[in-house]
Formats: structure tokens, C-alpha cells, sequence
């Protein structure tokens, strides 16, 4: 019997004892619940938070993009535009952060736009560039007319109006022919190697004020060019004086001087105008220098084109020009230099310069249009004896004194005065002699033949060792690394010119 | 002598003259003479009234040949020419009449008497 109660206290024991098990595990897993609970609906709400703030921020960056895109359309890129003309307006920088990612999209803006341009101008250039070409060609078969019929007719009146009639031509081919050579043509006229100082005069013929200026040939006689640089020579004075002429007032004369200097003979041009600030001066010194490729839209309406003519020539023909000093007049110094290679010799006993041209002030001068041979062969009525010969000599030697210094009008005494000259480096007395001893050759029919950049000895002594260096036909290593160097940095130029076309991708 | 130029002139005629072509008097014809009068010479003279005194220097020179050898129109150098004269730098003389000139018919007589003469 005693089994039972201890059995049932025993059961019962287990059974409270597994109860009690329970009811704590129970306890324990419904606390877990209420904090599991709890921390999910913290969580939850983090959620939420969060949620509506990611909506918050997504709202606000595409709000923020949407008005930079609007900036990009309406500020900046109207900007860009309008800065491939005018470099000086600015471009406004993105409005936010986000702003960056549009930075590409204004590179890609400006490219096109430049190309497109470059593509427009040298169409525009093009059209122009055939059109001007034709009435040069034209005018100049005006201009063979012209001089047909002043050859043909002298009658004073007649005469006088053939005069205006070719002064005019020269006029209008002068623009006709800066605007070709602008627009990227070449000079358009082939000439025959020339007198420098006959290129300066032709270029001082083609202006409306030419009785203005005055030139000073301090060059030795025969300093010629060869021929592909007498053209854009004479352009190049021609719009350099223009300049002068039109800035500076009609009662002063503008002064040219043509010396040597080390590297060639430099051009220099003066007036007494009214000058150039020295921002204008840099701006022209840059068009004239020839670096920057000529856009036809810069040059302003209507466009001026006489320096930028000046830059396109400087840069094809390796001449250069300098317009940054002040000149001592007030005006404007510009300065031409015509590099030692595109300078040759003319023997000017056989070829003359133009009659209208500055005898030159050096006293090495060979008399210029003296007919030795024709006086010699036929005598023409009333020639004097041969016994006048001496003083033939000592008279021209007097008019080359007169000429060297043509401030002083001084009567010359006799044949004496070739010797006080203190800069003669020569003496004047045999000159005629020598002149008259030089070897003429003669063609089959006995007509003179004209000898190409020959020198007599005589010349040679006289002329400058670097101008009998160019007419020696060897050259010296310096020379041809020159000249190759020359059509290296022409072809390169060429490329480069190419290129600014707008052909390139 | 003198090279013959081929090609444009690069420096036109009215610049010889800056533009006039009416000369200061009207006694030169394309054959007259000029020839240089011994004097001093200004040294102030243009280019190409220097250039034509030159040309003349120590001899005559008609109109028509100082032109052709300065290589300007006769008109260019009628109006230097005279610039000249007016100067005193250079005489002018008429050119020999025509009416003057012996007869071609009596040249070729005098030619032909001497031909026979020879034979």
C-alpha cells in the first residue's frame, strides 16, 4: 500500500516539477515573442524612415538634374556658342555638383561647332577666292589695254586720262587681289626677279595717296628679289602704306626706307599718325604674324583684309613683319624684313631698276640708264665728239655725289668731289670705265643678250660678300640646309593650313 | 646693251610724272632733241627727271628714244622733259622739218648717178 501515495507524490512531483519546466520555457519563449516583436517594429518603422527619405533624396537629385540640364540649354551652352565668336564672354560653371556629367556634352558642343564653322568659312572663302580671281585676271587684261594705249597715244589729255583710267585698274586690283590672296589663292601673277626697290615702288603705285611717300633706297644698286617673293613683296608694302596713308593726316608724307641689315634688307615703314594703342598693336601683331589660321567671319564687316593679307603672305613666302614698336614720327613703325635667301643681284648696269624708282643713296653706283653701246654705234644728231668722254664720266660721277646726298643742294665744283664723301668705300672716278668695260654678250644676230645674275669682278668687289654668295650658283651647306628647311616648314604649313579647314575628322 | 624686260611692269608710267600728263609746255613732239645744258644738278630732283638727265648725259637724245630707253610712254617723258627745260637742265630743239628733208626722188638720182659712176 505503500507504494500508491509514494507513486502518485512521486507522479505528482514529476508533474509539477515538468510543469514548472514548462511554464518557464513557456514564460520564456513569450518574452522572446514581445522583444522579437518589438525589434521588428522598430525595424519596421527604420524602414519606413528610411523609405521616404531615399524618396526624399531621389526627388530632390532629379529636381536638381532636371535645372542643370535647364542651365546647360539656356545659360551655358548659348554661351558656348556665342564664345567661338566672341572669346571674351564667359561661361557660366555648372550650377550644382551634379553639374559635372554635363561637362563632356559642352565638349562635344564646342568641337561640333568649330568644325561646322571652319566648314562654313572655307566655303565662304572658296566662292570669294574664284570670284576674285577672276576679275584680277580681268583687270589685268585691262590693265595690258591701258598700257597698249599709253604707249600708242601721247596726246597730253588723252594721255592724262589713261593715266587716272591705270591708276584706278592698280586701285581695284590691289583689293581684288588681297582679298584672293585672304581667301587662301596665290598672288595670281608670276613675275620675272626684280629690283627690290622696283617691287616697293610698284607696291606705293597701287594707292590712292602715293604722292605722299616718300622712299630712301639706301640699298646697294641690284639688290633684287627672286622672283616668286617680288609680288607678295610689293602686296605687302602696298598694304603696309595703306595703313599709314589712311591713319595718318594728308598734309604729312610717309616715310619708307629700304636698308641692309645682317639678315637681308628690312622695309621700314613710318608715319606720323595718329598710332595704335598697344593692345591694337598686339592684335595686329599677332594677324601679321601669320600663326593663327585666317577666319573670314573675324575680319569684321566689311572685312578688313590688308593685314590679314599681310599674315597669309608672311607665312607662305618666310617673310616677316613687325609692327610692335612705335614710330619715332608718332604713328606706326612697320618693319618689313626680306630674309638674305629670297634676295638676288640684277647687274643694274643691264638691267636698270624702273625709271620712277629712288636712285639709290650709295655711293657704289653703277650710272643707270646711260645708252653706252647705243651712243657708241649710233650717234645721235648733235653728239658730242668722243673727246667728251672724260667729262661724261665726271659728270655722272657728280650726279651719283648729288644723289647721296639729297638734302644738300650744293653745286658740285668738277671731278674732284668723289673723293670727300667719308662713307665710299670705292672710288667713284673708273666707275664709268668699268661700267662701259663689262662684257656684253651678244646674241647670234648681234642683239644684246641679257645675262642672268652674272657679276663682273668689278661687282664683285663691290657688292656685299653675302650678295655675291647668293648669285654664285654653289651654296654653301647653311644655304641648302636653309632651303630645305624652308619647304619643310612650308609643306608643314600647308598640312597645318589644310587642317584648319575644317577637313580634318 | 640693256636687257629686254619681259613681263607686267611692276611700276606703272604715271608714277614718273605722280599722275600728270600735261606737260608744262607744248614745243616737244616725239622727235625733238633734248640735250643736257651743262649746269650743276639739284639734288633734289625726282626719280625720274634724274633718271632722264642721266640718260642724256653726254650726248641728245629725241623724245621718242629717251622713252623707249627709260621705258616710259612718250607722254611721261614730254612732261619731264619740259620739267626739265623749265630748270634750264635741258635745250630742246625742234625736230628737222619735213619740208626740209631732201627729196626721196633726188636721193635715189644722186644714188643711182653714183652707182654708174662706180660701174
Amino acid at each position: 500500500m505503500i507504494e500508491i501515495p509514494e507513486l502518485a507524490f512521486g507522479g505528482l512531483a514529476a508533474g509539477t516539477v515538468s510543469a514548472l519546466a514548462l511554464g518557464g520555457g513557456l514564460w520564456r519563449s513569450r518574452r522572446e515573442r514581445a522583444r522579437l516583436r518589438q525589434e521588428m517594429t522598430g525595424l519596421r518603422h527604420q524602414a519606413e524612415r528610411s523609405a521616404r527619405a531615399g524618396a526624399e533624396e531621389a526627388d530632390r537629385v532629379r529636381r536638381a538634374f532636371v535645372a542643370e540640364l535647364e542651365h546647360l540649354v539656356t545659360r551655358r551652352m548659348p554661351a558656348e556658342a556665342s564664345r567661338i565668336a566672341h572669346p571674351h564672354v564667359p561661361v557660366p560653371g555648372p550650377a550644382g555638383p551634379e553639374g559635372a556629367a554635363t561637362e563632356p556634352v559642352l565638349e562635344a558642343l564646342r568641337t561640333a561647332i568649330l568644325q561646322e564653322r571652319k566648314r562654313v568659312d572655307a566655303a565662304a572663302r572658296a566662292g570669294m577666292r574664284g570670284t576674285t580671281r577672276e576679275i584680277q585676271a580681268s583687270l589685268y587684261r585691262l590693265q595690258d589695254i591701258l598700257h597698249g594705249l599709253q604707249q600708242r597715244y601721247d596726246d597730253p589729255e588723252l594721255a592724262q586720262d589713261l593715266y587716272t583710267l591705270d591708276h584706278e585698274n592698280e586701285q581695284s586690283l590691289r583689293r581684288a587681289q588681297v582679298a584672293a590672296v585672304v581667301c587662301g589663292a596665290w598672288v595670281g601673277l608670276a613675275r620675272e626677279e626684280s629690283h627690290l626697290v622696283d617691287a616697293v615702288t610698284g607696291g606705293q603705285a597701287r594707292l590712292a595717296g602715293y604722292r605722299r611717300v616718300k622712299l630712301h633706297n639706301h640699298l646697294e644698286p641690284g639688290t633684287a628679289l627672286v622672283s616668286h617673293a617680288v609680288e607678295p613683296v610689293a602686296i605687302i608694302a602696298a598694304e603696309l602704306l595703306d595703313n599709314a596713308l589712311r591713319h595718318s593726316s594728308p598734309d604729312t608724307s610717309v616715310v619708307v626706307n629700304l636698308e641692309a641689315v645682317h639678315n637681308g634688307v628690312a622695309v621700314t615703314v613710318d608715319d606720323a599718325g595718329v598710332g595704335m594703342a598697344p593692345d591694337e598693336r598686339a592684335a595686329a601683331q599677332r594677324v601679321v604674324a601669320g600663326t593663327d589660321p585666317i577666319m573670314f567671319s573675324d575680319l569684321g564687316d566689311p572685312p578688313r583684309m590688308g593685314l590679314a593679307a599681310i599674315g597669309q603672305l608672311t607665312r607662305q613666302f618666310d617673310l616677316s613683319v613687325d609692327l610692335s614698336t612705335p614710330s619715332p614720327y608718332g604713328g606706326v613703325r612697320a618693319v618689313l624684313l626680306v630674309q638674305k635667301h629670297l634676295l638676288s643681284h640684277i647687274d643694274p648696269a643691264l638691267r636698270p631698276a624702273a625709271a620712277s624708282t629712288s636712285p639709290s643713296t650709295r655711293t657704289g653706283e653703277v650710272p643707270r640708264p646711260e645708252p653706252w653701246a647705243e651712243h657708241a654705234h649710233a650717234p645721235a644728231p648733235g653728239a658730242l665728239p668722243p673727246e667728251a668722254e672724260p667729262d661724261r664720266a665726271s659728270r655722272s660721277g657728280a650726279t651719283a655725289e648729288g644723289s647721296a646726298h639729297p638734302g644738300t643742294r650744293q653745286p658740285v665744283p668738277g671731278p674732284e668731289p668723289l673723293a670727300s664723301g667719308p662713307d665710299q668705300p670705292v672710288s667713284d672716278a673708273d666707275r664709268p670705265a668699268a661700267a662701259s668695260d663689262q662684257p656684253v654678250e651678244t646674241g647670234v644676230d648681234g642683239l644684246p643678250r641679257r645675262r642672268r645674275r652674272q657679276v663682273s669682278p668689278d661687282q664683285a668687289a663691290m657688292i656685299r660678300p653675302s650678295a655675291a654668295k647668293a648669285a654664285s650658283p654653289a651654296r654653301s651647306p647653311e644655304e641648302a640646309a636653309a632651303a630645305l628647311g624652308a619647304l619643310q616648314s612650308a609643306t608643314a604649313a600647308a598640312r597645318e593650313a589644310a587642317r584648319s579647314e575644317g577637313t580634318a575628322p | 646693251m640693256r636687257g629686254h624686260r619681259s613681263g607686267r611692269p611692276l611700276v606703272p608710267a604715271y608714277l614718273a610724272t605722280s599722275g600728270v600728263a600735261r606737260p608744262s609746255r607744248n614745243s616737244l613732239e616725239r622727235l625733238s632733241v633734248l640735250t643736257s645744258a651743262a649746269g650743276p644738278v639739284p639734288g633734289d630732283l625726282p626719280a625720274a627727271q634724274q633718271a632722264l638727265l642721266q640718260s642724256l648725259d653726254g650726248g641728245s637724245l629725241t623724245v621718242v628714244e629717251a622713252a623707249a630707253l627709260l621705258r616710259l610712254p612718250v607722254s611721261a617723258v614730254r612732261v619731264l622733259a619740259a620739267a626739265l627745260i623749265d630748270q634750264g637742265l635741258v635745250t630742246a630743239r625742234p625736230p628737222v622739218p619735213s619740208a626740209a628733208l631732201p627729196d626721196h626722188d633726188l636721193l635715189k638720182r644722186v644714188a643711182d648717178g653714183l652707182r654708174a659712176l662706180k660701174l
